[in-house]
């Protein structure tokens, strides 16, 4: 079973070179002016950026698709919102307590719209960007919190960590649950209540299986030398470039012409 | 290149230090590990893990630890390791550097390495290659220069191929591969290894051994703590440990011929020794005790 | 100090007997990173009632899968599991897969309750028995591992030594009373005393007349405790039935990176014909006085 929440895609494209830390304050910046204006026109110039990227990106229709998709769930409700609850006068069909107006259409499909730009742009940093680099950039952006006393370096290695042991708990989690089924548990059945208990069995060896992992990583990795606070260099360093102040700018002109147009 | 093969009480502190003297005089190389009267508690424990240990190992000696589960065979690998601070010693010291001294110990970390018994526990980063080069990374390595160790680590333990793959989709074989030569990314005088084989089918045993063996080769001094007697056999001597002290130290045939240390330990013979035991019991006297089936056949041969 | 010994004398069980075990060109496959990894491909074999099986093979050839399968776990996607020559759907079949037992690989992972009685009476109380029945079970389970109920039975599981807690996660399985006992790689991890006792518990179900597959890379104690072998290769039987002894037998087993038995290699190497190779090594002994 294999499951990366990061999705990552590699990839040698324009955007898979440019700096994670360029492509962050970049996707930060456009998710931001997303929502500072409610207007088609605006988050039409959003959306062109954001089909430029895709394209730019390489990567397959299918993996963008996949990030969709849940949120298909969430379009709904939009829509069903607005059905819900525009004021009567409006509508052209009504039906009970349900109105339909051209203006609640609109806008539910507008917050729609908006919701698929803002999710392709967060896939285009998602699909591009190894979660390393992006860890690693996160940290770097937020150096000076290092002043504030909080651990930056220490939390990027420890999301580092997370990520990589997910799929591993994951396996750990369905080997736990299958050798539990084999003797006779039942996690399908019964109410709420029922179902947490039931997962006593399963909850319980994972704490004590992930405690006894941190022990033993902990002792792995201090017997390489790892200590918190040190400084510690990189394999793959990261490096901002031309490409990356160029993403800078096109990103700023972007958001004039989403802002003002 | 063999020790005495007798029993060494561990009381006998002077004999460790006659013996330093004594592998100097006879040309040997000067001790990578001198540890003397080592002892070590466990908070709250109430008896304790290390009671006065002896050990002296050389470059390009092999010596397997034996013991049973509790025995102090890991608290062992730790301290050596430096990853914990003995409770006292006469004198304790990897590498040159003084375990008991705070510096000494993240000193004697560079210099000694230590692979653990879990493949998957060791793995930290999200790749092969970017785990490889996290100890190097730890101790500010170049990028340029960690990029030809690294490329140099994954070469020599076959993990080229398998530079970007995820750990999850690694074989037990491959993971305690990976963890190897992240282990060894870092240049070490000393490498000690815990259990290593465990967890592994014998495909992954037999990779794990052989570079050990290639590494005692290159001139590292190997610990190596094991419950398998098949690999105890590939090593120069043996050290046994119960409670915490080393009740045998010396070549490994003495190890398995003393049939009460090895009832007593728990621990279990090579298949040609346990054969040779079921001759003894029906009148077969087969001496020296057989520990390979190559042994066996000779000595069986010989009775023809 | 010898290897196994089959006792003759059942400990603590009353006879048992085992379920006859069957797969007809059974097929299992499942996705990893979107690409389909055909796990088991046309795999059949027979094993009769109270007969062992080894199940071999290198890492990744499919012993486990083929072991869930059986019990139940997993659908095969074509062919099919016999147990007592019923097929999946035909009446009582339910039942029957209930008396199947499985011991995954560590199976200490399994352990979670606060005593080791509570622990081991997870599967007996699912099975509908009565309390009393359950007790019972459980504290003749608990002897059988050799972790007797007077000591042991309120112990913390996670305060047992490591060959205590695999003894412990396997009486969890003895105690639903299995006809067919499937272990997936039981000795890995086990220090030489544990992985003796272990085979003695394993030699003393066999006595009492439960089937069982080992699926096990340890081809001594596949030697010592099992009439017939499995050998998978990427899903596929290799070879199956009686040991084939042969050199292509040896063959076979050197490609999944297998030795063969150590009592075998000492018969050929002997000039003895290595069919006749014991399986114990006070046998041997025997043989050679």
């Amino acid at each position: 079973m294999r499951t990366t929440i990061a999705q990552y895609y590699p990839g040698d494209s324009p955007i898979h070179r440019l700096d994670a830390r360029a492509k962050f304050v970049a996707v930060t910046a456009l998710a931001v002016a997303l929502f500072v204006r409610d207007s088609f026109a605006g988050l039409a110039v959003f959306a062109v950026a954001g089909a430029v990227a895709y394209v730019l990106s390489g990567v397959p229709a299918a993996w963008f698709w996949r990030a969709f998709r849940p949120l298909l769930w969430l379009v709904g409700l939009t829509f069903l919102a607005q059905i819900l609850f525009a004021p009567a006068e409006d509508a052209f069909a009504s039906w009970w307590i349900f109105h339909v107006s051209w203006q609640g259409l609109s806008f539910a499909a507008f917050l729609s719209l908006r919701l698929l730009v803002l999710v392709l742009i967060g896939s285009v940093l998602t699909l591009t960007t190894q979660p390393l680099a992006l860890t690693d950039g996160l940290a770097w952006l937020g150096r000076p919190l290092r002043r504030l006393r909080v651990p930056t370096d220490e939390l990027a290695l420890m999301v580092t960590i997370a990520l990589r042991f997910i799929p591993t708990l994951l396996v750990e989690v369905d080997q736990i649950m299958r050798a539990q089924r084999a003797r006779g548990a039942d996690f399908g059945s019964g109410g709420p209540v029922k179902r947490a208990r039931a997962l006593v069995p399963v909850l319980t060896p994972l704490f004590v299986l992930s405690f006894r992992r941190a022990d033993e990583l902990a002792l792995a990795m201090e017997a390489r030398c790892y200590r918190p606070g040190i400084v510690r260099t990189r394999l793959h360093p990261l490096k901002a470039g031309v490409a990356d102040a160029v993403l800078l700018s096109v990103t700023a002109a972007v958001i004039a012409a989403g802002l003002l147009i | 290149m063999t020790a005495p093969d007798s029993s060494t009480s561990p009381a006998a502190g002077g004999a460790p230090e006659a013996g330093g003297g004594a592998l100097e005089a006879a040309g040997r190389p000067a001790p990578l590990i001198e540890v003397r009267g080592l002892r070590y508690r466990y908070p709250g424990a109430g008896t304790e893990a290390l009671a006065g240990l002896h050990l002296v190992v050389s470059a390009g000696e092999f010596v397997a630890v034996v013991g049973a589960n509790g025995s102090g065979k890991s608290t062992l690998a730790r301290l050596l390791g430096g990853l914990e601070k003995p409770a006292s010693a006469a004198r304790a010291v990897a590498c040159g550097h003084d375990l008991l001294d705070d510096e000494g110990r993240m000193a004697a970390r560079r210099d000694v390495g230590v692979l653990f018994q879990n493949p998957e526990n060791q793995l930290v980063a999200e790749c092969v290659e970017d785990d490889v080069a996290f100890g190097l990374e730890n101790l500010g390595w170049t990028p340029q220069a960690m990029r030809v160790r690294v490329d140099a680590m994954l070469a020599r333990f076959g993990l080229a191929e398998l530079r970007r793959r995820e750990p999850h989709l690694l074989s037990g074989g491959q993971k305690q591969r990976a963890a190897l030569a992240g282990v060894l990314a870092i240049p070490r005088r000393v490498l000690v290894l815990d259990e290593p084989t465990a967890m592994l089918d014998p495909a992954g045993r037999a990779e794990v051994l052989q570079a050990a063996l290639e590494l005692r080769a290159e001139g590292l001094a190997i610990v190596y703590v094991t419950q398998e007697m098949d690999e105890v056999v590939a090593a120069d001597r043996a050290i046994a440990l119960e409670a915490g002290a080393v009740v045998y130290e010396g070549g490994v045939p003495g190890l398995f011929r003393d049939g009460s240390l090895v009832r007593r330990l728990g621990l279990g013979l090579p298949a040609a020794g346990e054969l040779a035991l079921e001759l003894a019991a029906r009148g077969w006297s087969i001496s020296p005790l057989p520990l390979t089936t190559g042994d066996l056949l000779a000595a069986l041969g010989e009775k023809r | 100090m010898s290897a196994v010994e089959p006792e003759t004398r059942a400990h603590g069980s009353a006879p048992v007997h085992g379920m006859s075990l069957a797969c007809r060109d059974v097929g299992f496959s499942y996705q990893e990173a979107q690409t389909p990894i055909a796990a088991l491909r046309e795999v059949s074999f027979e094993l009769a009632a109270g007969r062992s099986l080894a199940l071999l093979g290198a890492s990744g050839s499919g012993k486990s899968t083929l072991l869930q399968v059986v019990r139940g776990l997993d659908l095969p996607e074509t062919g099919e599991v016999l147990l007592d020559g019923a097929v999946a759907g035909a009446a009582g079949y339910d039942g029957l897969q209930k008396q199947v037992g499985l011991v995954f690989q560590t199976p200490e992972l399994q352990l979670f309750a606060s005593s080791a009685r509570e622990d081991v009476a997870f599967g007996p109380s699912r099975l509908g028995w009565s309390e009393d029945e359950v007790a019972a079970a459980v504290d003749e389970a608990l002897d059988l591992v050799d972790l007797p109920p007077d000591r042991f039975g309120e112990r913390h599981p996670y305060a047992l030594s490591g060959g205590e807690q695999r003894r412990l996660a396997l009486a969890g399985v003895l105690a639903m009373r299995p006809r067919l006992l499937l272990l997936d790689e039981p000795f890995v991890s086990l220090d030489p005393a544990t992985r003796r006792e272990l085979a003695r518990i394993l030699a003393r179900l066999r006595a009492a007349g439960v089937t069982l597959v080992l699926a096990t890379h340890d081809v001594d104690l596949a030697w010592a405790l099992c009439d017939e072998l499995l050998l998978l290769d990427h899903g596929r039987v290799a070879a199956g039935g009686a040991w084939d002894l042969g050199d292509a037998g040896r063959d076979l087993l050197a490609a999944s990176r297998l030795r063969e038995p150590f009592l075998v290699e000492l018969w050929r190497r002997l000039g003895r014909d290595p069919r006749e190779a014991p399986r114990t090594y006070a046998e041997a002994a025997e043989a050679l006085a």
